[in-house]
């Protein structure tokens, strides 16, 4: 008997030991996934990363405010190296370029400096940018004597630099690598989508738990909209191919900026279509939870079932609403195969709503297919991706158990 | 015209424009169905701008993505895609089952609360990574292992792009998903079973094994439907790891390998004519594969689900 019994413990221990075997493998996942994009992207996580564009370009540009210059002392202490023109607000050391030449580095810029506004004389470009931190400047020429340039070290370009009253022309590299451009076409597709898709999913929503009638009709237009989550993503960005960019083509005809392929616009008409049984099942689940007392309270003080909806019913599903915004906002942050076919993956710096341009997830595509491949890049926007999604999801959870008893429950 | 007439008449316009946008949100199923199969087919019935047809058995069985140089040729054939897609989803349903339902279990009912609680939140956690940071990862860290693994073996390896790492980057995609569902279907097995058995003399252990894990059965299938059908839709993830090949049939798990996805994703930057239409009619493949995968599925979990029911 007894032998009996620990031969039986033997073997419960054993399978008990697979159970905790295999959930120690999500444990380690997470861990592993954690340790390498840190590994590889914390250090290019820093502010300039998401102000810089990420193409490097050369401009010829001129100075804005002409004979200008300031009388500025630094705000900050210099590092070692660095030499500073007060009289033009910017500090400089030498360094080398991308080609491995000689080159002057900017290390500190005052607020107040000429710099700030530079007129591009290029033809390609913005039409003014400012000079930043870590931008090479390989010559300039100067109005009121010979020009300066890099080759010949940082000391005497600033005693040139102080020397002149008045600048002709500067050469500056930009620094690449920024991701400023995928930020803000991230931003549009945000608002964009959620201005096409929240009111069309919480109408529908409404719909299905206020108005519709327990029908079959009812029935099949539920259905329908629940065979949406299953579809691939990489599907609808077939769906955003063939419909979206044409209409936004066409829609974009006459305008300043027309669409000639896929666009920011198509791009978020596309998210707005994989949204929309997201939004669509999380604001039935918080109507649900608007007592049915409220409504009959309402609807029997003599309001009508319009103003029930919006007085009484929409307010109080007001925190799941919320919590199914930021869901939708987490899933447009991530999406990328819809977003390569709807918009395409073109990095660009420029952003235009009518031309292509990358979401963050896409820039990471981007950065993965080319050759090589930038994976320090890549693991800096993933880094900055869970973040946000993280923070979304905490906050969702809060607002699950806080007004919504966990009715939202495991968000997948 | 009263009052009242006037609240009528805006309570019928508010309901309607609420249930237009009902209709118009169950309409979307119907448009993508509609366009992918009218764009898919296209390629079969027109002369794709003097290529000619395509032929639709030899893309269905083709062993070669396309044979001749794109743009010239209309020979596409898909056969071996959709052998690989299934034989990449479903090993790495192979893989990812067996830890999703034991991790389920450990949380539903052998995990004391606490570590539960934390399991539960990292689960969430994963789901909610993004897929792309996914195929990141897998090009960064397992394409290594792979390799370094293909070594020790002694196989050759293209950098570790293959079967294997695929099926591991997509294990790993679906596991929290399939997770999630299996544990809410382990939550809801009957008490009086567990008890019934407990009370017949069987351990603990035994009655998790072989009562609740047998009573969940029907809901296990139901996360394995779902896993599949997100495996077998994958997209960018996989064509960061799998490394585009473009034909033949290959099981060798350190060969390279390609899906239906990755195909279509392969060259979108710069393509026009019958090389971008042909995207439709692979992705309408793809919708049937899914379909069908699902339907036999389902028919696999009524055949053997809910034998305590």
């Amino acid at each position: 008997m007894l032998k009996h019994w620990t031969k039986r413990k033997l073997i419960d221990g054993v399978f008990q030991g697979f159970t905790y075997f295999f959930s120690s493998i999500s444990f380690l996942t997470l861990g592993l996934i954690m340790v390498f994009l840190i590994n590889q992207g914390w250090s290019l996580l820093n502010f300039d990363l998401i102000t810089y564009n990420y193409e490097s370009n050369t401009y010829l540009a001129s100075i804005e405010r002409f004979d200008d210059p300031c009388d500025c002392s630094p705000t900050i202490a210099l590092e070692e190296g660095v030499i500073y023109s007060e009289k033009w607000g910017i500090g400089v050391s030498e360094g080398l370029d991308l080609l491995g030449q000689p080159s002057i580095v900017i290390d500190y810029i005052h607020t107040d400096s000429p710099f700030k506004t530079l007129t591009n004389k290029s033809s390609v470009g913005p039409e003014t940018f400012p000079l930043l931190k870590e931008y090479l400047i390989s010559k300039i020429s100067y109005n009121d004597r010979a020009a300066s340039f890099a080759r010949r070290g940082a000391a005497r370009l600033i005693d040139e630099l102080d020397s002149s009253n008045s600048i002709y022309e500067i050469e500056v590299t930009t620094k690449g690598g920024g991701i400023r451009g995928s930020i803000i076409t991230t931003l549009w597709l945000i608002g964009l989508t959620l201005s096409f898709a929240l009111p069309v999913g919480i109408g529908a929503a409404l719909y299905l738990n206020e108005y519709a009638k327990n029908n079959q009709f009812t029935k099949v237009l539920r259905s329908f909209i629940e065979v949406l989550t299953g579809v691939p993503s990489i599907i609808y960005g077939l769906l955003g191919l063939a419909i979206f960019v044409p209409f936004t083509v066409a829609l974009t005809a006459n305008s300043s900026h027309p669409a000639t392929g896929g666009n920011i616009i198509s791009g978020a008409l596309t998210l707005a279509v994989i949204l929309l049984p997201v939004i669509i099942r999380t604001t039935e689940e918080s109507l649900k939870v608007v007592p049915n007392d409220y409504r009959y309270a309402s609807l029997a003080l003599g309001a009508s079932k319009t103003q029930t909806t919006f007085n009484i019913v929409i307010p109080g599903a007001l925190p799941g609403i919320l919590a199914s915004t930021l869901l939708a906002i987490g899933r447009i942050v991530g999406e990328s195969a819809a977003l390569i076919f709807a918009i395409g993956s073109l990095v660009r710096d420029e952003i235009t709503l009518t031309d292509k341009s990358t979401s963050l997830a896409v820039h990471i595509y981007s950065l993965m297919t080319d050759e090589p491949a930038n994976i320090a890049l890549s693991s800096t926007i993933a880094l900055i991706i869970l973040a946000i999604v993280f923070v979304l999801n905490l906050t969702i959870k809060l607002i699950s158990y806080r007004f919504m008893k966990g009715r939202l429950g495991a968000q997948i | 015209m009263s009052k009242n007439e006037i609240k009528k008449l805006i309570d019928k316009t508010v309901e309607t424009i609420f249930f237009g946008t009902a209709l118009l949100s169950a309409s979307f199923i119907i448009i993508i169905v509609l366009v992918i199969i009218q764009r898919g087919i296209s390629p079969f019935i027109t002369d794709n701008d003097g290529l000619g047809p395509v032929n639709l058995v030899r893309f269905l069985t083709g062993l070669i993505y396309l044979d001749g140089p794109t743009f010239l040729s209309n020979a596409y054939g898909i056969g071996f895609l959709i052998v690989s897609t299934m034989y990449n989803a479903f090993l790495s349903l192979m893989i990812a089952t067996p830890i999703a339902v034991l991790t389920a279990l450990f949380i539903a009912k052998i995990a004391p609360r606490w570590i539960a609680d934390i399991l539960r939140t990292v689960i969430e956690i994963l789901a909610a990574i993004p897929s792309i940071v996914y195929g990141l990862f897998g090009a960064g860290v397992i394409l290594d292992i792979v390799y370094d693994l293909s070594v020790i073996v002694g196989v050759q390896s293209a950098a570790g792009l293959s079967v294997l790492s695929t099926v591991i980057v997509l294990a790993i995609m679906i596991i929290p998903t399939m997770t999630v569902i299996s544990e809410v279907a382990i939550r809801s097995v009957d008490k009086t079973l567990i008890h019934g058995s407990l009370a017949l003399g069987a351990s603990k252990t035994q009655t998790h094994f072989k009562v609740v894990l047998a009573a969940a059965k029907s809901g296990i299938f139901t996360a394995a439907i779902l896993g599949v059908g997100r495996a077998l839709g994958e997209a960018t993830a996989v064509s960061l790891v799998a490394g585009s090949n473009r034909s033949g049939i290959s099981f060798n798990l350190f060969d390279t390998t390609s899906t239906l996805t990755s195909t279509m994703l392969l060259g979108m930057k710069e393509t026009v004519g019958l090389d971008y239409t042909i995207r439709f009619s692979i992705g309408l493949v793809l919708m049937v594969v899914i379909l069908l995968t699902n339907l036999s599925l389902n028919f696999i979990k009524r055949k053997v689900g809910n034998v305590y029911a």
